[in-house]
């Protein structure tokens, strides 16, 4: 970083842009609000209930867009960690850590949502199936690339660290994928190759609307947690520059 | 082996024709009513359902809610370090 170049006019370049993008952003917000109400919509007043299952298989249209925004989370993680590897600048480790917290709470709202429907469907909350073990480890991996982020430190060591973490542990997303093809299991394969699909218009709908989304929360969260890793990157630096100056603690 | 209910396909419900579990004949029907043993009772669909959804938006609130928590408390740092350093500048360097 170029820590003699005063901050003030590191703050004005780009201007702009950070304009502009601060526009999409908000944008985006509406978009997916918008989305939200009417994906809300579908699912509770168009889609209808499934023949055996009853209501409780409508949690399905949130839970799956919910998986698949952990592997996009998970994704952007992995593209970080591995930028960071190869370039070392604070961004692309601004970019998997937003990553890694995205995955970990889109992989709750899957391990949280999923037994909920299985209470019903399955009579039991949990069973070691190997979707669901391969899911838990992977929410786990990035449960540890969070804890270890938040508590081992900020240096270069720690982040080289932290980015293997974040590229090996996208080894298992391929993994939990096709688990329920190579060891089958209890888990439903619907819409997963093999499937039988979703025998209503409405049904497809909602799920559809379910991951566009589940895609607009999940680039506004990876988006609002990079912009507060810029900001705490930014903040380190002024902070540097103010002892240079010999301000102390003030 | 897959639970009833949970295989491959999801159906939608014929409106207008009754329950999929509606007996054809009369025989068809239950004759006595036997407890399960050790079993679990009977959730409700609307209950988890509920549950379910209440802890989606939860989660996404929670979240959303500590990086703006934690985005103000950075900005405002940034913002009276900037003051202070403009005042380190305009005195010179050190206070």
């Amino acid at each position: 970083m170029a820590m003699n170049e005063p901050v003030a006019s590191q703050a004005t370049e780009g201007g702009g842009s950070a304009r502009a993008a601060e526009r999409v952003f908000y944008a985006l917000v509406l978009l997916a609000a918008i989305a939200f109400a009417f994906t809300l919509h579908v699912v509770f007043f168009k889609a209808p209930v499934e023949a055996t299952m009853g209501i409780v298989q409508k949690i399905f249209y949130f839970h799956v867009p919910a998986a698949i925004s952990m592997y996009l989370g998970a994704a952007a993680c992995f593209v970080g960690s591995a930028g960071y590897l190869a370039r070392g600048t604070s961004r692309w480790d601004a970019l998997a850590r937003s990553g890694a917290e995205v995955a970990v709470v889109m992989g709750l709202m899957v391990l949280v949502s999923g037994p909920l429907w299985a209470a019903k469907a399955w009579g039991v909350y949990w069973t070691w199936d190997p979707r669901l073990t391969t899911s838990m480890l992977s929410v786990l991996v990035y449960v540890s690339y969070v804890v270890l982020r938040s508590f081992a430190g900020d240096g270069d060591a720690e982040r080289k660290f932290a980015a293997a973490l974040g590229v090996l542990g996208a080894a298992n997303l391929p993994i939990i994928h096709y688990s329920v093809q190579k060891w089958g299991g209890n888990h439903p394969t619907v819409i997963s190759s093999g499937g039988g699909g979703l025998g209503h218009p409405d049904m497809k709908l909602g799920l559809n609307l379910g991951f566009v989304t589940f895609a607009l929360l999940t680039a506004l969260l990876i988006w609002s947690r990079y912009r507060l890793e810029v900001a705490k990157n930014r903040l380190q630096e002024i902070e540097e520059e103010a002892l240079e100056l010999g301000l102390g603690e003030e | 082996m897959q639970a009833e209910g949970t295989g491959d396909k999801y159906e939608a419900i014929e409106t207008g024709k009754g329950a999929a579990s509606t007996p054809k004949k009369a025989d068809d029907r239950s004759t006595a009513f036997q407890a399960t043993e050790g079993g679990r009772p009977m959730q409700s669909g609307e209950k988890l359902l509920v549950e379910a959804y209440a802890a989606i938006w939860i989660i996404t609130l929670v979240f959303i809610a500590s990086i703006f928590r934690r985005q103000k408390r950075v900005d405002r740092r940034i913002a009276a370090l900037e003051v202070a350093l403009e005042k380190a500048r305009d005195r010179g360097g050190a206070p």
